[in-house]
């Protein structure tokens, strides 16, 4: 072979690796084991005040209304089940959106981030995805930065009277973005790079996972705006039941 | 629906009393991840294979399968771990581009193989756990190292809907693709929005059914379940202790 395609091949070898990667893009779940132990609980206790106000709104919510626990543990579920739905790609390939920023949306971020820390340990025991020594990380990562972000970009955008369905849009994308570039900076400092340090370490991680996440990002954009005009065409009095839309006449 | 779920109910250690195994897995976790050894790696990943497999007879296709899974993000991330953009080349191997090299270091590619190794052997102890002891069991554990009691009334319900939202969003897919609903891409997000749509309607009507069950039952805060005992066995923690002692001694000593 001539060096021209000795180096074609290598490109469509490097090419089909990369496609046969992204059939399994699922959100950045830190795997179990991978992170030293001092991280592990350190991230552990970085969420604590956030579960812990969770903890306590959950708490004064369920004594002024007993029936509210069936309703959080649906919404639990169905950001379990949503983020375990097959989401529609274009490579074909088989991806998961977090669903968590559509949970901040509907929920509020402080429900979510107990949530979500349940949420996150069933998939770490019934789908291995994240694990029970990472659960710190990633619960600092999906359930508290993310969904707060997502929650912030949307009442901001409510703020400056930006288009509902482009906020939602933006908050949903940001909010998975922002997840992802956690993770990517968790992993770093972890992993510091021999040649550069964390701030090397953080670009590579970035970059290792941009082709499968930043799609993902937009996907769970798009679809979350779906699922919400979808809500909103079918389900008015049940997002009105659970505080989503406001009594009362509402204007599109 | 979920294999894993599934899989852990036919387990013939699923009556084995759920603190042990619970015990064992967590212990065996730690160790596995505070050692960092390429040899303790090694034992745990053969002894909780040997467990879950021979023991548990899971069909051995499914537990290499399901192993299988965390692969892409081990992959992906070790890659990131090992690659180094830097100036000047390293001893293993360097490929320029322009004036800097992609390199790594032989010691870098041994803390990769730890790494990965690691990974493995922590997987392989929370497969132990998931594949031999149904969540009930293990909130059950929860309650008793004394988890707070909303969180797990929390869990036991979203487990329970867990199953009922997948059992309809499954039917709903189906009947979807059986119309050509996922033709295009389209089609495909339009779909998706609608099961979105109407799974938040049905849940919310399974919770408002079930909140009024419940309340017909005199639910009054609390949700008391009965729990089968399976009374721990003598002989079982023995085997627990001793292997966990020799675990940690192994690891002190590969340390030093």
């Amino acid at each position: 072979m001539t060096l021209k395609q000795k180096k074609l091949v290598a490109l469509t070898v490097v090419f089909s690796l990369c496609m046969g990667i992204t059939p399994v893009a699922n959100a950045m779940h830190i795997m179990e084991g991978y992170l030293p132990i001092s991280f592990c609980i350190s991230w552990g206790i970085l969420c604590l005040p956030f579960l812990a106000a969770g903890f306590f709104s959950i708490r004064k919510t369920l004594r002024e209304n007993r029936k509210a626990i069936t309703i959080l543990a649906m919404a639990g579920a169905y950001v379990f089940v949503i983020s375990s739905l097959k989401i529609p790609s274009v490579t074909g390939s088989c991806s998961h959106m977090t669903g968590t920023g559509l949970g901040a949306i509907l929920f509020g971020p402080g429900a979510v981030s107990i949530l979500g820390v349940i949420v996150l340990l069933f998939q770490a025991i019934l789908l291995a995805h994240g694990g029970l020594t990472t659960l710190g990380a990633n619960t600092f990562s999906m359930a508290v930065a993310g969904p707060f972000l997502a929650y912030g970009v949307y009442k901001l955008c409510g703020k400056c009277n930006v288009n509902r369905r482009v906020s939602i849009f933006l908050a949903a994308m940001l909010g998975d973005l922002f997840t992802y570039c956690v993770t990517s900076f968790q992993l770093a400092l972890a992993y510091p790079s021999t040649s550069g340090g964390v701030a090397a370490s953080a670009v590579k991680f970035l970059g290792v996972f941009a082709p499968t996440q930043l799609p993902l990002a937009v996907i769970e954009g798009i679809l979350t705006v779906i699922l919400v005009i979808g809500l909103e065409t079918y389900a008015k009095p049940e997002l009105k039941s659970i505080g989503f839309i406001k009594e009362g006449p509402t204007h599109e | 629906m979920i294999v894993i779920d599934k899989l852990c109910y036919q387990s013939n250690l699923r009556y084995v009393n759920a603190g042990e195994k619970f015990a064992f897995s967590v212990l065996t976790l730690l160790v596995c991840v505070i050692s960092r050894s390429i040899v303790i790696a090694a034992i745990v990943l053969a002894v909780t294979g040997f467990l879950t497999v021979y023991k548990g007879q899971i069909p051995l296709f499914r537990y290499l399968r399901l192993l299988r899974l965390p692969l892409v993000f081990l992959f992906l991330s070790t890659l990131a771990i090992i690659l180094n953009f830097s100036p000047d080349p390293m001893d293993a191997f360097a490929v320029s581009i322009g004036s800097i090299y992609i390199t790594t270091s032989y010691a870098n590619l041994r803390f990769a193989l730890q790494l990965i190794l690691t990974a493995l052997a922590s997987v392989s102890c929370l497969y132990f756990l998931s594949l031999s002891t149904p969540m009930t069991d293990i909130l059950e554990v929860l309650k008793k190292i004394h988890c707070p009691a909303i969180l797990i009334e929390l869990m036991l319900l979203i487990y329970r809907f867990i199953f009922i939202l997948l059992d309809i969003a499954s039917a709903m897919s189906l009947s979807q693709k059986s119309r050509l609903g996922n033709r295009n891409f389209r089609t495909s997000c339009h779909s998706f929005g609608a099961i979105g749509g109407m799974l938040l309607i049905r849940a919310l009507g399974k919770s408002n059914a079930l909140y009024d069950a419940m309340e017909a039952r005199c639910y009054d805060g609390t949700i008391r379940v009965l729990t089968e005992s399976h009374p721990t066995r003598k002989q079982e923690i023995a085997w627990i202790v001793f292997f966990e002692i020799g675990l940690i001694f192994l690891a002190i000593f590969l340390r030093i």
